[in-house]
């Protein structure tokens, strides 16, 4: 009942409103923590027992087959029948830049991963190559969840929605489906990546869901990590390494922001120590690359790198701001606002970054072992002139039997 | 990177011509995607022409200052966009044809669409934090998995083949999974390709079918691999069971490696590398010939050799087929031995090879092989080295490593195999121990009765070609242990004469946990106590593969532990893992080989 109040409420603040003030969407945290105490600790801690079960379904309606399909396995889990082996991980987002990463390094370090990808025309063979067991879901369906999760120590959780579909399916709903089946199946381990500051601003939503997840994942008292991320240098290749060397027009914001990137692989390694280390259950850490980084500084190593000027067009953040002003005036408009959303942030001095020594520390990390920005870059541009190189000497000899 | 490569390309190779012939076939294209670009507009697009005056704006801005427009968001268009570079830099009548199409309403449209699309996105994503692109995929793809920026990229692993035997194991799954993810080729060998095992593995593995107990299937299975893992065990201690995995297994499997690699040789007419070299073969009474009988002693005491009885020996073909050299030994500090110039079939030196195998049977002496060397035309220059060698009551083969061959005088310099000439073996009384076999007290160890089968050379090369994951038996139940034990040995020995590189990875008590966590010991002469996870191990099959220093090893690896007071003997080589670790290298290289 809460829950479907919670959503409700969501959506509202996506109706078409025309002016929405960050006060409202503060209620929603109010409105999550209040619904959480409602329901979540004491009827999820109990969710073994059948009829505490059938409360759920009662009062939740998008997840009565997914709390159905978890009854004979939550029996099954009082018996002291097989243990799950540890081994035993599920990486949801496995297709993701960083989810693929997450995979590899599991595959590696010798955990039988499985993937929940969302069942389509091409299906990730990357992940199957690698060793990794595919199995098909869909969050935003959650009756296909509970099958996927039988035997599963350790769930992954390196999900978010597509640029393109609305943020809350995927992110709010189906992570709650997720997070309710998981508790009622007995999951070990639940780790959330999350983003860096994200309960420093409840204007943005995508950032507010991440809040309100991290939030909910406490709440249901299963043994969790949440790892909040800043950014990913895997990104910054597409976004200006590639345009560069393409001599394309690189955009850029003036914004003062800083963000301390860092390699996914890196991410991957850590998530994996954390896992495995008693000390971080149910903590909150925060990772981030040695440095913070402005677009322009960004873009300024690239160009040395390159040995090319990039051709940069600038948006001032204003433009941004008032494009997104102008885009919430539309319900139709409404998922590319959000996807602007972000531009709120850009205008303050916000550094997305933390001293990470103490992190370091915990997880018994080197410092030196994580890669910094200039290395990442200097070896990308490295490989990817060769290579240019390599193939532009083909391209000339096979020309020259035309 | 695909993109990038097709801009690049074209800008160098089309010349005037080519514009023209690219001009007409986007016409072409812009005909032929007319119907997706309309059906493929939705209200977004509509909505953005219509509304956003910003971007709008930004755009035309743009395009005044003269640079080249944004690039479109899809691939196939990537060649329409060079061509507009390319066409800014023809002559006037190429520049006039450009006129032409571009005046084709639907042409303007679609391109105009375009460069808003791509203008939009890349708007759109100013606004994100860490989003990364989806349609740059492909290239990020060609970078991250397993290109050089990769953290598993592993240089050899493309051109290598690794057929995993027992791979659907505890240890061997994880085998399968860290090649694949380190681009090698992997042949799977599976006794039946159910559903359920096919599931288990990666689709691109190639799976065969067959049996370590069938020589036949191994033939096929061994096709076009250049390494091999092993880490099938027998499912029971069955005594058959044990003799048909872990010793047949290895045995087969081995020799039909060998004879893949011979028959490869011979389609390149010559010898495989990793071929042994035949010495001497005593089948016939003929090759007794050139071999030499004599005696001596090490003492040049006359007195006490007076009281000695003597001793003889002799080398004679015998009648049931055998070369048998027999005699015995009463003088004190007196010695028979046998020797021989090695010919050499021509072309092949012993510096390609790494060691002696000798097939020899007998009542189980032990014996001294020494080898001379230096310049053949003159034999007083030459250094003498040996090594001892003890046998079985029966038959065994004795693997004999040059490095194991110490220079009789210590001031000379280590053996250089490619100088040796002459080779003997020698017996001699002292030193013998009673053999296990010995009924009563009635056997006299002065006595000796050897025969010898043949004397081969094993080659030599970088990597090791063949990883055995055996067991130092600890964790066996104890009742078990010597069978187990036994057969595991026989498969060890069996490899260690095949004359491939082996590496025999004797792991403690396997345990279903993720690697990495734990340093591990390296250690030789089962002395290690703990366990060890089966990603660990998998990790060290993986790593040897191309590590010269873990050719013809055998070693024990667990877990860290600590050692009881008096048995502290490793010392600390390599520490936890990090990105690039190789902690093979050193710690192995403490290690003796030849083991």
């Amino acid at each position: 009942m809460a829950s479907t109040t919670l959503h409700s409420r969501l959506s509202h603040t996506q109706s078409p409103a025309i002016t929405r003030t960050s006060s409202s969407l503060r209620q929603i945290t109010g409105n999550s923590l209040t619904w959480s105490r409602a329901f979540a600790p004491d009827r999820l801690l109990s969710a073994v027992s059948h009829s505490s079960l059938r409360g759920v379904k009662g009062s939740v309606k998008p997840l009565i087959t997914c709390a159905a399909g978890t009854e004979p396995v939550a029996a099954a889990n009082l018996a002291p029948g097989t243990p799950v082996r540890p081994t035993s991980i599920m990486v949801i987002g496995g297709t993701g830049t960083l989810g693929r990463q997450v995979v590899r390094r599991a595959l590696d370090e010798g955990y039988d991963v499985r993937c929940l990808v969302r069942p389509r025309p091409a299906p990730a063979d990357f992940l199957r190559d690698w060793g990794a067991t595919v199995v098909n879901g869909d969050l935003t369906k959650p009756e296909t969840i509970p099958a996927t999760l039988v035997g599963v120590h350790t769930i992954i959780d390196c999900a978010t929605g597509r640029p393109e579909e609305p943020i809350k399916t995927v992110d709010w709903e189906g992570k709650v489906a997720l997070i309710q089946c998981a508790k009622a199946m007995g999951i070990q381990k639940y780790v959330f990546f999350s983003i860096h500051n994200c309960d420093k601003h409840p204007e943005v939503p995508l950032m507010e869901i991440k809040y309100c997840t991290e939030k909910f994942l406490q709440e249901s008292g299963i043994n969790h990590v949440v790892i909040r991320l800043c950014g990913f240098m895997q990104g910054l290749i597409g976004q200006y390494a590639v345009p560069i060397l393409e001599e394309k027009s690189v955009w850029g914001t003036d914004a003062p922001t800083r963000i301390a990137y860092m390699d996914t692989q890196d991410i991957a390694r850590l998530t994996f120590i954390a896992i495995r280390s008693e000390k971080v259950n149910g903590k909150l850490l925060t990772f981030a690359g040695p440095r913070a980084w402005t677009t322009q500084e960004v873009i300024t190593l690239c160009e040395r790198l390159a040995g090319q000027d990039a051709n940069v067009t600038t948006v001032p953040v204003s433009v941004l701001k008032f494009t997104r002003q102008l885009t919430r005036c539309f319900e139709w408009t409404n998922d590319v606002a959000d996807r602007l959303a972000f531009s709120e942030i850009l205008t303050s001095d916000t550094v997305f970054s933390v001293p990470m020594n103490e992190t370091y520390q915990l997880l018994g990390v080197d410092q030196k072992d994580i890669i910094t920005l200039e290395k990442y870059l200097q070896d990308y541009f490295t490989n990817i002139l060769k290579k240019l190189k390599d193939l532009k000497a083909q391209s000339k000899q096979s020309d020259f039997y035309i | 990177m695909t993109t990038a490569t097709a801009g690049l390309t074209s800008t160098t190779t089309s010349g005037v011509g080519g514009g023209k012939l690219c001009s007409h076939k986007r016409i072409a294209n812009d005909f032929a995607t007319l119907n997706t670009s309309v059906s493929s507009s939705n209200g977004f697009n509509c909505w953005n022409a219509a509304t956003n005056h910003p971007r709008r704006r930004l755009v035309f801005a743009k395009a005044s200052s003269s640079s080249p427009p944004p690039p479109p968001e899809k691939k196939q268009d990537q060649s329409d966009n060079d061509d507009v570079i390319d066409d800014d830099q023809k002559p006037s009548s190429v520049s006039v044809m450009k006129r032409l199409v571009d005046a084709n309403p639907v042409g303007l449209g679609r391109r105009s669409r375009q460069i808003f699309d791509e203008a939009w996105r890349k708007f759109s994503e100013l606004g994100q934090i860490s989003r990364t692109t989806r349609t740059n995929d492909e290239s990020s793809l060609l970078i991250q998995e397993g290109g050089p920026m990769c953290e598993f990229a592993t240089p050899g692993a493309q051109n290598t083949t690794v057929l995993v035997v027992g791979a659907t194991s505890r240890v061997g799954r994880i085998v399968v999974r860290k090649l694949m993810l380190r681009g090698y080729s992997v042949k799977a060998l599976v006794r039946n390709a159910d559903q359920e095992v096919v599931d288990m593995l990666p689709t691109s593995v190639k799976i065969v079918i067959g049996d370590v107990g069938d020589p036949a299937t191994l033939r096929v299975a061994v096709e076009g691999c250049s390494k091999i893992i092993y880490c099938a065990t027998a499912r029971s201690s069955i005594t058959v069971d044990l003799n048909r995995v872990d010793y047949q297994g290895v045995y087969n499997l081995s020799k039909a490696f060998q004879d893949y690699n011979n028959q490869l040789a011979q389609l390149r007419a010559g010898k495989s590398s990793k071929s042994k070299l035949l010495l001497a073969k005593f089948k016939s009474a003929d090759s007794l010939k050139g071999w030499e009988v004599r005696k001596g002693t090490y003492f040049q005491d006359e007195v006490a050799a007076k009281y000695d009885g003597g001793m003889d020996a002799k080398f004679e073909f015998s009648e049931s087929g055998d070369a048998v050299f027999s005699g015995y030994v009463f003088t004190r500090g007196g010695y028979v031995e046998l020797s021989t110039k090695l010919s050499l079939p021509l072309g092949s030196t012993l510096d390609r090879y790494e060691g002696l195998i000798i097939s020899i049977g007998g009542n189980g002496r032990s014996y001294v092989v020494i080898l001379e060397s230096g310049p053949s035309a003159d034999t007083s220059q030459s250094n003498l080295y040996f090594a001892r060698i003890s046998t079985k009551v029966g038959f065994c083969r004795v693997r004999v490593p040059f490095s194991s061959f110490r220079p009789v005088n210590p001031a000379d310099p280590p053996l250089d195999p490619f100088l040796v000439h002459t080779f003997t073996i020698r017996f001699e009384p002292r030193r013998q121990r009673p053999s296990e076999a010995a009924v009563g007290g009635s056997q006299d160890l002065r006595s000796f009765q050897m025969i010898l089968e043949y004397i081969k050379a094993l080659p030599t090369g970088q990597e090791t070609d063949f990883i055995l994951v055996s067991c130092t038996g600890s964790g066996v139940e104890v009742s078990r242990r010597e069978s187990v034990l036994r057969a595991k040995k026989a498969g060890e020995d069996s490899l260690r004469r095949s004359g491939l590189g082996y590496t025999i990875i004797r792991p403690g008590p396997l345990m279903e946990e993720p690697g990495g966590q734990r340093a591990l010991i390296f250690d030789q002469g089962n002395r290690i106590s703990q366990g060890i996870s089966c990603a660990d191990v998998a990790d060290i099959c993986v790593k040897a593969l191309h590590d010269s220093t873990a050719r013809n090893k055998s070693f024990d690896v667990c877990y860290e532990y600590v050692a009881e007071p008096g048995k502290e003997l490793y010392e600390l080589v390599a520490h936890l893992p990090d990105k690039a670790n190789n902690y093979l290298t050193p710690a192995l290289s403490a290690l003796e080989k030849n083991t």
